[in-house]
């Protein structure tokens, strides 16, 4: 019941409470230049939330194996280099550098993916994927998740791979949201007679204020699922 | 020696105002709204980025002769991240609570598409001066950008500026302007007061 | 062929491999000269606050303990005797998680102050749990069994009673429930160490 309880805490708190681009303020980029039709916001939602569960994959692998102070591999390798040795091997100053490069690769790698076996799939939100690599939203969830790595007070805290997930998938998932829903903002505000500087981004932010507030509702929200979920 | 391209001069002037990164080509969004709800962290960033602009510009132009066209943005995103890296190690180590403060937005200068476009723009075709006084005035300008905002969060949202008492001790904090959403309305009414008055200026000139 | 092909490889990527070599350099410089720094100020934001949460430590002397599984922290004076306990805990707050240090004295009877090492509470409001004059003097000097209450009238000092902040009622119930969950949980731990029997 704990686990359960947790992983929904985890999902719930990325996805609605602490929203990525409405708490976090990642991903504004694509918020504000790609809302302005809701096919397009949905698909560029989908291709988020497709890249950041793999980028999440990758990022957790490497931080948990690899770069981590006292990963099994690093201390596999050195004490195959130096016998007897004590010390804890900590990789943890390459930790972004390999975000960012498995960032681009696992972009590269869904594009050519994506167009070999599902063309439809491609022709949906194809033309987002490049512009993703530099999407903070992705590199925010693998440096998240580096934190519950490297920064947990004990190993039982230390985030597996299913939290990882978890957090990922929901994260994009919220990302979807609050842009499918600023889109469908944004084609009323075409019928609308907005001031003339405030035209574009301006108004995109505004209505955007109005929504964190909204979100700001679901403050608190967690302390209650957890009560909920573990009486 | 024929120069292509806009002088040094005209760079570092460019970037401050009239193509200023935060204002005129929306880039660098999220710092902008996070790391504005005081000065302090809004000027330590605006620091960090800075020292990761110049250097990689620096580092780009230098390089600009022997990049292949194909390999630039590889090289490119090697470099920032880097420095990133190293800015973020120095934080850590001589401003720890700020570090704390800021967070992730630091290791997200990374993708901030500021730095990249001017490596592109700039750094890649021009001589390493050139790409110096761009690399600063871009960064001048991201900072009046972040400071704007900071100064309109911090004064409304805790009466302080740069953490020193401005308002009195009976005003009101506007709680909502340290929030997220106020992050998001200032920099919706800046930018609307920004096009306001360019608009308006437009207008007279011709 | 290949022989071309590689030797072409090679001359585009040399370039990519020479920088990376550079960079790597630099990491590890910086690392080196840093690294000690970086673990100073870790190891400053925790021990760094024990002195003020048990009366009598000095943050030097502190050591780090793990006693079934839970990590904690031995309160030393400077001589290098241990006056009390130093009890990392977190749990849900109204907004994102709040992470504490209970300090204890050396039986675990009494609390002898807390610590908020990081919170996500609504300014103005909820934020003055980090506050030791409006909020966390209240847990000085209480007894640890029964657990704490929360209540919304002043009460008398070390009583049992913390209380609540004026409209932040849920964030002073969440630091105390967090205060009471760890509490026990240590009393459990501690009594079933050899170290307690052993007198410390």
């Amino acid at each position: 019941m704990e686990y359960i309880a947790s992983i929904v805490l985890i999902s719930v708190g990325a996805a609605l409470i602490n929203n990525f681009v409405l708490h976090y303020f990642v991903g504004i980029c694509p918020f504000v230049g790609v809302s302005r039709r809701v096919e397009m916001a949905f698909g560029m939602g989908c291709a988020v939330t497709f890249v950041i569960s793999i980028a999440a994959f990758l990022s957790w692998t490497f931080t948990y194996f690899v770069t981590r102070p006292g990963a099994p591999v690093t201390s596999w390798i050195w004490g195959m280099v130096n016998p007897g040795s004590e010390a804890v091997v900590d990789l943890s100053i390459l930790n972004y550098i390999i975000y960012i490069f498995v960032i681009a690769s696992s972009v590269q790698f869904v594009e050519m993916y994506l167009r070999k076996f599902f063309p439809a799939l491609f022709k949906a939100f194809g033309i987002f994927l490049p512009l993703i690599t530099t999407n903070c939203a992705i590199l925010f969830g693998c440096l998240e998740i580096m934190k519950h790595i490297t920064g947990a007070s004990s190993p039982a805290e230390m985030w597996g791979l299913d939290k990882a997930l978890v957090f990922a998938v929901s994260g994009g998932i919220g990302f979807a949201i609050a842009i499918t829903m600023m889109a469908g903002i944004r084609e009323e505000l075409d019928l609308c007679d907005v001031p003339k500087p405030l035209e574009g981004a301006g108004i995109t932010l505004l209505v955007a204020g109005i929504m964190a507030m909204a979100f700001m509702g679901f403050t608190g929200v967690d302390r209650g699922l957890e009560a909920l979920l573990l009486k | 020696m024929p120069s292509k391209g806009p002088t040094a001069t005209e760079r570092f002037i460019n970037g401050i105002i009239p193509e200023n990164p935060l204002y005129r080509n929306l880039l660098g969004l999220c710092p902008a709204l996070a790391v504005t709800n005081g000065m302090k962290p809004a000027l330590t960033m605006a620091g960090a980025t800075a020292f990761v602009l110049i250097c990689a510009n620096v580092i780009t132009s230098l390089l600009r002769n022997v990049l292949k066209p194909h390999l630039r943005i590889l090289v490119f995103t090697l470099t920032i991240a880097t420095f990133v890296t190293i800015a973020d190690r120095f934080l850590q180590a001589f401003m720890y609570d700020m570090s704390k403060i800021l967070g992730p937005y630091v290791p997200l200068i990374i993708v901030n598409c500021m730095i990249i476009s001017r490596c592109e723009v700039c750094a890649s075709k021009q001589s390493v001066g050139v790409a110096f006084s761009d690399a600063v005035g871009v960064s001048l300008g991201f900072c009046l950008g972040l400071a704007s905002i900071a100064t309109v969060r911090e004064i409304l949202g805790s009466g302080t500026w740069l953490e020193l008492r401005v308002l009195p001790e009976a005003w009101p904090n506007w709680g909502i302007m340290v929030l997220p959403p106020g992050a998001f309305l200032t920099l919706g009414l800046l930018l609307g007061g920004w096009n306001w008055y360019n608009a308006r200026r437009e207008a007279k000139a011709s | 062929m290949t022989k071309d092909q590689s030797g072409n490889l090679l001359g585009q990527a040399w370039l990519v491999l020479c920088l990376s070599l550079a960079f790597g350099a630099a990491l590890a410089g910086v690392e080196i000269g840093l690294g000690p720094k970086i673990a100073e100020n870790k190891r400053n934001e925790t021990f760094g606050q024990i002195p003020s949460l048990v009366p009598g430590a000095a943050s030097e002397t502190s050591t780090e303990a793990v006693m079934d599984g839970m990590a904690v922290f031995e309160a030393r004076a400077e001589d290098g005797s241990q006056v009390g306990w130093v009890v990392p805990a977190g749990g849900q707050g109204f907004a994102d998680r709040i992470e504490i240090l209970v300090g204890l004295d050396l039986p675990a009877e009494r609390i002898t102050g807390i610590y908020v090492l990081a919170q996500k509470e609504t300014p103005g409001l909820g934020d003055f749990i980090t506050d030791e004059e409006r909020f966390r003097h209240w847990y000085r000097n209480q007894s640890t069994d029964p657990p704490l209450e929360v209540i919304k009238t002043e009460p008398q000092p070390g009583t049992g009673k913390i209380m609540a902040l004026t409209g932040a009622t849920i964030s002073s119930d969440a630091v105390t429930d967090i205060v009471n969950r760890s509490v026990a949980e240590f009393k459990v731990t501690l009594a079933g160490s050899p170290a307690a029997s052993g007198g410390a």
